[in-house]
Order: structure tokens, then C-alpha cells, then sequence
């Protein structure tokens, strides 16, 4: 047997660079992982890194028509904006109001998500309520809904008359209602509160869900009483899930544009973002941005909380144990008392407005509920008498257009944005460069930080005249598409992440043993394993395109109508039958495709939103 | 002759870090069964996958069959797909989308391979390992033992020059383990591939291999078949890591010259002055144990009896020392009782300071043995 065994000698010298550099070209030529995270980062830097950046040069340089006022040149440094903004005799209205209006609102509603949502958590998951599996699914749909369709709903009902148009019910029976009762504050919060209440329902019940239940018999068999338990056992080991949930609503609440746009815009009641948009509406780019600013630093500080609080949440990662037995703690005589707790959340969540809005479009006169006043016209009618819109919204062509046009604009971004999604997962685990993975990682992130308005104002600047190689894109669905692909990129890139991280390196690693090259292996082997995670990854970024509206509302034109523009503008014209009929198909889509999501992934929706 | 040939193979993780694989040469010949043994982390699986191709080296060559597949010094790499290797996975990596069928016949569908040859040489396959029944199913409707051998035939469907195998037998309960291991032989007598296979379980690598590679840390140990491996291991690290229970291995270097009634000093007695040794190791199953206590013989009480299923393993205790003594029969012996303990020369594995093999001439098991 020719064996040999040389025990290792001392190599010598380092081979010269450019032998290096053949050899690592000959290793790389087979690691396409390396090149699609080169051209993807090339591609976010010019979706998202340029925009953000012009938006921020936007708050110091001076800007289109200021030129005069100021006494410099375009485009020369200032501080103009910012002192503007931040201590000028307009501070107050421009940016000191709208923050204390919009911390206000975050924070309150944060506190009041999260204490209803632990108690319906803990009710859901751990007790005998009655109908506990039904409320476990009722109660996550107002989650599913867009957030103005409460807006909506809530004017139908409160709207007075400080405000044109169509009273509100009470108002039309004769109720006054008071201007707090109407708009601002008050019900901000309680439509954010209803709207995410069931976010901090899904992460903290699949935080309790995953507790390994041992540990609370463990502690029963030492003494503990059931109130021991909750607070000194189950309350800390469900903390870094709670935090989590309290800081993604928080980011989500300083970002929130329909809600404030419905109810607060009319009144003078700004929060950053609706003053953002008034700023540019305005024509005020400059302060706009510096606003811009302040919102994506204040993401940024409670992301970065977020962040650490998961990095400490990481040292007990005892969540997640085997016990899959679940105790349920008994109510007794209470299990159909503590129901109506739920049961309310859902009537206020989700039949109340739903049933609003649905009301409202069979309905003449608002807030007439005898029988004559009903009508179907507005859905189905034809030839009504009224100045435009003289057919009911299923009967209107502009409205399918809409809607043909939502599908196909929304649908080809979230497709694409699934797909580079997958792609930046690939290229995340696989690049052999692992700088390129973490670039691209924040890079990916970076839209969650910076709100919807201020990224289509961004869009605006950078994509509307042609620059480069790339022709002006205002005015056409392309400038839509890339925004929205940009805007669902966290999202998109974190499931594509999780997706590879899950499947391994292997079975890749055993086609191309097995003589597959890259596009079979990707054709083959990967995207048909990763097939639900990629429907998931495209539907959610569907979804909340359909749902979206700050984007739309800055960068979409007539020939680029959209279901969201198009039900505004009717609100605009007053059509408010016609407008909420259209939001009520909106929503029925989101729901749709939600329900599709938990059929294809079972819980994933809860996985995906925690991690 | 496709002969696999590694010539000083490093693999580096990160700059400056200790290697993951450190300055490896070894032959491989055609035909050879070789397991790659050593504890975790020591490497042998970074060597396995280097071979593969899926893992590229920081130094050094890999030839195959006379052609450089990966060499840092000629710039050369050969990916995976192009390397006429199989590897099966410690996981099996199955595929879980495809049909059992279609995991097997998958690498010849990207051949070109005639459709009926293609029939054939799978059916084939899978008839040798017994899957074809299974056929139709998923991945995940087949056991432990199913799912490895469709991981089996995924590769031998291809007629790869070398077989790659990553730990073949830890996933598999006792009873399968024993069905597998002569399947494995099986496979290597049919199909005459080469092996190289992956293990930390002497057991696994002394009843599979025709040649054992010990690896620590990086680096070759010793290569030599299972034999060889167990009776004359070159270092203290192959005769501490092969073995179980393990070797006895007394430290000599701390013990004044031959002072004192401890074991240590005992042995130093016996040997040769300025030997050099400074462990001295004894395999359990070489000590004699006799009734009475002689010159010969070290006294020494029974501290404690342990059945191990067919074998006794008996705790001795020396003064302070403590020697580990098993036997196939049943042992005579009563918990305390003081019997006397012969320790062979031939039996005695001496170290030198660097934890190298020593030979003494004239004393103990001479090297030509």
C-alpha cells in the first residue's frame, strides 16, 4: 500500500500578489454569490441609499426658488432649513407642535396596545375563555385592514361640521359632536390602538406560545402562586418580546400618514408626518427634509433600542423549549365574563367600522337609517343624478382601471421585491465576502427607518428628470414600482434571509456535487424549497402596497391611478359613498391575501413579524 | 489510476487564526476504504469538503487522478460540479421537493444520459440499496436509514471516481448501524469506488476502514490500518484518543528516578536508564491480573467493578494510582480485595517529551514486530 505520511514541514514563502489574485479569481469565478451581492448592493444604493441621501442634502442645501429669499446660490450650503424648522417664529407650527403631537400619539398608543394586547394575549393563549380559538383569528383581522379604513369609518360616525361636506351620522341625527371627539388625538390613538393591538396579540402569544411550560410547573411544585408566576416567571420571559412589539409600534406610529391625513389634515392638526406632507405640498423642500430627518432619527434611536434589547433578550434564549404541552389556567364561572373583553375589541375593531363603511355606501343621507334612504346605487347603480360619477363603483370603468392598475403596478413591485428578497438572502449567506452581506443587510433596512412620504418626496427629486442613463420617470408606473420595491425591502430581504437561513448550505452543496451549476441549482433546488417562503414574501409586500397610501399619494398621476388615489380623490370630490365602497374593496383584498399567507406559511405571519 | 493526493492542504478561516487544516499531505490510492478519524473540530470534515470542492484551500494541492483540482500555488480550482466526486452529507441534504426517484436520477438528468439509460442505471441503484419500493415517496416520509441510503444511491447513481462520506453511521440507531456498516463494505467490494469517509467513532472507523487517518487540531497524526493504529499509535495522542476504555497512561517525568512505591516509579525501574520516556501507556485489556503478589507482580486492591454488557472493566487502585484493567470473562473478584498486577514490557507504549512513539532496542515490542 504506497501510504506516505509527511508530518507537516514549515511552508515557505507567500505566493506574490498577483498569484493571489489568479487564485481568487479562480475560486470566485464559481461563486456567483459574490457577484449578485455585488450588482444588488449597486442596485439599493441607487434605490435607497441615493434617495435617502438626497434628503438629507435637501435640509442643508438651498433649494429650487428659495434662491432669492435667501440670497445664495442654488444648491449652496445653509442653514436656513434647519434653523427654519427648529428656532424660528414657524418652529412651532412646523415642527415643534407636530412632534409633541406625534410623540403623544405614539406613546399612547404604545401604552395602550400593549396592555390590552398582553391581557387578550394571555386570555387567548393561556385560559379556558370561551371561544377561545374563534377570538385567536378575529382578533388579528384588524391588523389586516388598512389603517384609514377606521379613519374612514370614524369620520362617517363623528365627523361635524367644521369640516365640509357630508355631516357624520351623529351630526346628521343632531348630536354635536365636540372637535376632540372627532379629530386629533383621541381617536388617532384609538384607531392605532385598534389597529395594533393584535401585532403585540400575535408577537407576545407566540412568545407565550413558545414558553416552555416546565418552567412555570417547575415553579408551581416550589409554592409559587399563580400571581408569583405571571409576574416573577412568564412576564420576564416574554419582556424582550414585549419590548420588541412596544418599539416596532412605536416606529410604525412616528411613520403613520392615512390616519393623521384623514382626521387630523382637515383640522390644522399636524403630526410630522401629514406636516412633511404639508411642507412639500407647500413647496417647502427644505423643511420638509429637515422633518424627514427628525423622523427617520427617531426610527433609528428606537431601532437601535430594539436592537439591543434582542441582543440581550438573546442570553435566555430558553424560550423555545420542547414542552409543547400547554397548561390552561381555568376561569371557572369567569370564561364567559372575560369574553366580553375580546368580544368588544372585535366589535369596536373590526364589525363596527367595517359595518360603518359598509352602511355608508347603501345609504343616501347619513345617519338616516329609515328604509327609503337605503340604496344599492352607489355599488351598483347607473345613470344617477349626480355631476360625475353617474354609475356605481362596480359599474364604473375608472374604478376597474384602478383596479387593474393596483394589481399590476402593486403586484409586479411585490413580485420583484419578493424575488430580490430571495436573491439577497442568497447573496447575504452565501458571499464569501462578508462585507458584502452586512452592506447589504443595511442597506436593505435602511427604508424602514425613513417614512413612506419622505422617500416618494425623495423619488420625486431624484427619478422625475432624467438623469444618467435612466430616463424622467415621473408620470409613469416605473417610478411606482421601484419606490414600492425600495419601500418593502426590509421586509422582503429579512424573509429572504430567514428563508436561506433555514434551508442551509447543504442541499445546494449536494446539486452541485451532484453536477449542477448555478441556475440549475437555483431553477431546481432552491426556489421550489423556498417556494412558500417566497409566495409569503411576495404577498406581504402586496399587501401592504395595497394598503399603502403615502407613496401613492405623492407619486402617482391620473394615468398611474391607484384604488388608494382614486378613493381619496373621491373624498376629495365629496363622493364619500363611492370612496368608502372602494375602501371596502381594498380592504377586502388585504384580508384576501392575508388569509392566503396563513394558508401557504401556517403562523409564519407572527414568526416573520417578531424576528 | 485515480489516485487522490493532498499535498500540504491548509484551510484558514479567518487571517491569522489557528488553521482549521494544517500543512495535510496524504495518498490516497485507488480502491482504498479511508476514514478520516479525530475529535471534533479537528478538521477532518474541512478536508472532506475541500476534496468535494465545495470549500476552497488556503494552501497547498489536492490531485486527483494526476490533475491539480485545487492548488493555491498554480492558481488552479476545479468547482464541484466538474469534480466526478459524490459526497453524502451527515444530514443527508436530501432534497425534500423531489421524489426518491427523482433525488436519484437527478446528476443524470444534467448528463444527457438517455432516458432509458438513465431508467436503468437508477433502478439499478436502487435495487442494490433496497429503495426501490420507495421509489414514489418524499424524503420525508422515509426513516433514518431509508433517507441515507437514497443519499447513497443520489451519488452512486453517478459512478463518481470518489465516494465522500460524512460521519455514515452517527445518525442511525445500534441495530441499523450494524445493517449499514455491511452495506457500506458491500458498496465498497461492488462498486470498488474509492472511500474516504468522515468520523470521531473509533468504533465506526475500525470496523469500516482498510486505513485509518488520525487527525488533532489540524494535523495528521498517524496513518496505518486499524491494526497498526491500535497496537503502535506514533504519538500519545492517537493511543489516548484510540481505545475504549481508554488506555492507562502514566506520567513518568514527575517522579524522581525510581524513588518511592508509586506506579510511576515502578515502571521507571524497569526501564533502560536514560530511556527518555516520559509517559508510559498500558491498553486495559493487556494488564494480567494473578492471585498472588510477587516481585513481578505490583500489588494492587479492586476499587470497583463495572459491567459494561460482555465485559467487565475493573478499577485498580495502586496507593494513589489508579489503572483500568477489562477482561471478556467474568472477573473472580470482590470489591477490596488485593490481587497482584502483571504489566507486560511488550504491552508498554512509551512516550518522549515532544509526545512522540519511543523505541527502546531490546525492550518491550521491538518496531519490526
Amino acid at each position: 500500500m504506497a501510504m506516505t505520511l509527511d508530518l507537516p514541514t514549515e511552508t515557505g514563502h507567500r505566493p506574490t500578489l498577483s498569484r493571489r489574485l489568479q487564485r481568487m479569481m479562480a475560486v470566485m469565478r464559481h461563486e456567483p454569490a459574490l457577484a449578485i451581492g455585488a450588482i444588488l448592493t449597486l442596485v439599493f444604493a441607487y434605490l435607497i441609499v441615493a434617495p435617502v441621501i438626497s434628503i438629507l442634502l435637501q435640509a442643508i442645501l438651498v433649494q429650487a426658488g428659495d434662491s432669492t429669499r435667501l440670497r445664495q446660490e442654488e444648491g449652496a450650503l445653509t442653514l436656513y432649513y434647519l434653523a427654519r424648522a427648529f428656532a424660528s417664529r414657524m418652529s412651532g407650527i412646523l415642527l415643534w407642535g407636530p412632534l409633541v403631537n406625534t410623540l403623544s400619539i405614539a406613546a399612547a398608543t404604545v401604552t395602550v396596545s400593549v396592555s390590552l394586547g398582553v391581557v387578550l394575549a394571555w386570555l387567548v393563549n393561556r385560559t379556558d375563555l370561551f371561544g377561545r380559538s374563534w377570538f385567536a383569528t378575529a382578533l388579528i383581522v384588524p391588523f389586516m385592514l388598512p389603517t384609514w379604513t377606521f379613519a374612514l369609518a370614524w369620520t362617517t360616525i363623528f365627523k361635524n361640521g367644521v369640516v365640509g361636506g357630508q355631516p357624520g351620522w351623529l351630526q346628521a341625527m343632531g348630536f354635536a359632536t365636540p372637535n376632540w371627539l372627532a379629530y386629533g388625538t383621541l381617536p388617532i390613538v384609538v384607531i392605532l390602538v385598534l389597529h395594533y393591538t393584535p401585532l403585540v396579540l400575535l408577537i407576545v402569544g407566540n412568545a407565550l406560545h413558545r414558553l416552555d411550560v416546565q418552567m412555570e410547573e417547575c415553579a408551581r411544585i416550589l409554592g409559587a402562586s399563580p400571581r408569583v408566576i405571571a409576574f416573577s416567571i412568564v412576564l420576564p420571559l416574554v419582556r424582550p418580546a414585549l419590548l420588541s412589539a412596544a418599539l416596532l409600534i412605536f416606529a410604525d406610529c412616528i411613520g403613520e400618514f392615512a390616519v393623521p391625513y384623514i382626521l387630523g389634515l382637515p383640522v390644522n392638526y399636524d403630526t410630522l408626518s401629514t406636516g412633511l406632507y404639508r411642507a412639500l405640498s407647500s413647496r417647502q423642500t427644505g423643511v420638509a427634509a429637515v422633518l424627514a430627518g427628525a423622523i427617520m432619527i427617531m426610527g433609528v434611536v428606537t431601532l437601535m433600542i430594539d436592537l439591543r434589547m434582542m441582543r440581550e433578550a438573546r442570553r435566555f434564549v430558553t424560550v423555545g423549549g420542547k414542552g409543547g404541552m400547554q397548561r390552561r389556567q381555568s376561569l371557572g364561572r369567569l370564561r364567559h365574563i372575560a369574553a366580553l373583553l375580546p368580544a368588544g375589541v372585535v366589535l369596536i375593531g373590526v364589525a363596527l367600522p367595517l359595518l360603518t363603511l359598509f352602511l355608508s355606501t347603501v345609504m343616501i343621507l347619513p345617519g338616516r337609517f329609515t328604509p327609503e334612504n337605503f340604496t344599492l346605487d352607489y355599488w351598483i347603480g347607473s345613470n344617477l343624478h349626480t355631476v360625475a360619477l353617474r354609475s356605481g363603483i362596480l359599474l364604473t370603468p375608472d374604478f376597474w382601471a384602478a383596479a387593474w392598475n393596483t394589481v399590476r403596478i402593486v403586484g409586479i413591485a411585490a413580485v420583484l421585491s419578493g424575488t430580490l428578497g430571495l436573491l439577497v438572502g442568497y447573496a447575504v449567506l452565501r458571499s464569501p465576502v462578508r462585507l458584502i452581506g452586512q452592506v447589504l443587510r443595511q442597506i436593505t433596512f435602511l427604508p424602514y427607518l425613513v417614512p413612506g412620504i419622505a422617500f416618494a418626496a425623495a423619488f420625486l427629486s431624484l427619478f422625475a428628470v432624467s438623469r444618467g442613463p435612466i430616463p424622467a420617470l415621473y408620470g409613469t408606473p416605473v417610478i411606482l414600482i421601484l419606490a414600492l420595491v425600495a419601500e418593502q425591502m426590509p421586509f422582503a430581504s429579512r424573509s429572504g434571509i430567514a428563508a436561506m437561513t433555514q434551508l442551509g448550505r447543504e442541499p445546494e452543496e449536494a446539486a452541485r456535487v451532484a453536477g449542477a451549476g448555478f441556475f440549475i441549482r437555483m431553477r431546481r433546488i432552491i426556489i421550489p424549497i423556498q417556494a412558500g417562503p417566497l409566495a409569503t414574501a411576495i404577498l406581504l409586500p402586496f399587501i401592504s402596497g395595497i394598503k399603502g397610501v403615502s407613496l401613492f399619494v405623492i407619486l402617482a398621476v391620473p394615468a398611474t391611478d391607484v384604488l388608494t388615489t382614486y378613493s381619496l380623490r373621491l373624498l376629495d370630490y365629496n363622493y364619500d359613498q363611492a370612496a368608502n365602497a372602494v375602501v371596502l374593496m381594498i380592504a377586502l383584498i388585504a384580508w384576501l391575501g392575508t388569509v392566503l399567507i396563513q394558508r401557504i406559511c401556517g403562523t409564519g405571519l407572527a414568526r416573520g413579524l417578531e424576528s | 489510476m485515480p489516485d487522490i493526493i493532498l499535498q500540504g492542504l491548509t484551510k484558514t478561516y479567518t487571517k491569522g487564526a489557528t488553521p482549521a487544516v494544517d500543512r495535510v499531505s496524504l495518498t490516497v490510492p485507488h480502491g482504498e476504504f479511508l476514514c478520516l478519524l479525530g475529535p471534533s473540530g479537528c478538521g477532518k470534515t474541512t478536508i472532506l469538503r475541500m476534496i468535494a470542492g465545495i470549500e476552497h484551500a488556503s494552501g497547498g494541492t489536492i490531485l486527483m487522478d494526476g490533475e491539480a483540482v485545487d492548488s493555491v500555488e498554480q492558481s488552479r480550482f476545479v468547482p464541484p460540479e466538474r469534480r466526478r466526486v459524490g459526497l453524502v452529507f451527515q444530514n443527508y441534504a436530501l432534497w425534500p421537493h423531489m421524489t426518491v426517484a427523482r433525488n436519484v436520477d437527478f446528476g443524470l438528468r444534467l448528463q444527457n444520459v438517455s432516458p432509458a439509460e438513465r431508467e436503468a442505471r437508477c433502478r439499478d441503484v436502487m435495487t442494490k440499496l433496497k429503495i426501490a419500493d420507495y421509489a414514489k415517496r418524499y424524503p420525508a416520509q422515509l426513516s433514518g436509514g431509508q433517507q441515507q441510503r437514497v443519499a447513497l444511491a443520489r451519488m452512486l447513481a453517478l459512478n463518481p471516481d470518489v465516494l465522500l462520506l460524512d460521519e455514515p453511521l452517527s445518525n442511525l440507531d445500534a441495530a441499523l448501524r450494524l445493517e449499514m456498516r455491511a452495506e457500506l463494505r458491500r458498496i465498497h467490494e461492488t462498486f470498488g469506488t474509492t472511500i474516504i469517509f468522515v468520523s470521531h467513532d473509533q468504533w465506526e472507523a475500525m470496523t469500516l476502514a482498510t486505513t485509518i487517518a488520525v487527525m488533532d487540531r489540524g494535523q495528521l497524526q498517524q496513518v496505518g490500518t486499524p491494526d497498526e493504529i491500535y497496537a503502535r499509535p506514533a504519538n500519545r495522542f492517537v493511543a489516548e484518543f484510540i481505545g475504549n476504555p481508554r488506555i492507562n497512561m502514566v506520567n513518568l517525568a514527575d517522579t524522581p528516578a525510581g524513588a518511592g512505591q508509586g506506579l510511576a516509579a515502578h515502571l521507571i525501574r524497569r526501564l533502560p536508564a536514560g530511556a527518555g520516556a516520559v509517559a508510559c501507556g498500558i491498553r486495559p485489556e493487556e494488564i494480567r491480573l494473578v492471585p498472588d503478589v510477587s516481585p513481578d507482580a505490583l500489588p494492587v486492591t479492586v476499587a470497583g467493578i463495572m459491567p459494561t454488557g460482555g465485559s467487565w472493566v475493573i478499577e485498580l487502585a495502586h496507593g494513589e494510582d489508579r489503572l483500568f484493567f477489562s477482561t471478556q470473562s467474568r472477573p473472580r473478584l470482590k470489591p477490596a480485595e488485593t490481587v497482584g498486577c502483571l504489566l507486560p514490557d511488550e504491552a508498554l507504549h512509551l512516550f518522549n517529551a515532544e509526545g512522540r512513539r519511543l523505541t527502546i532496542p531490546g525492550f518491550g515490542l521491538s518496531e519490526a514486530a
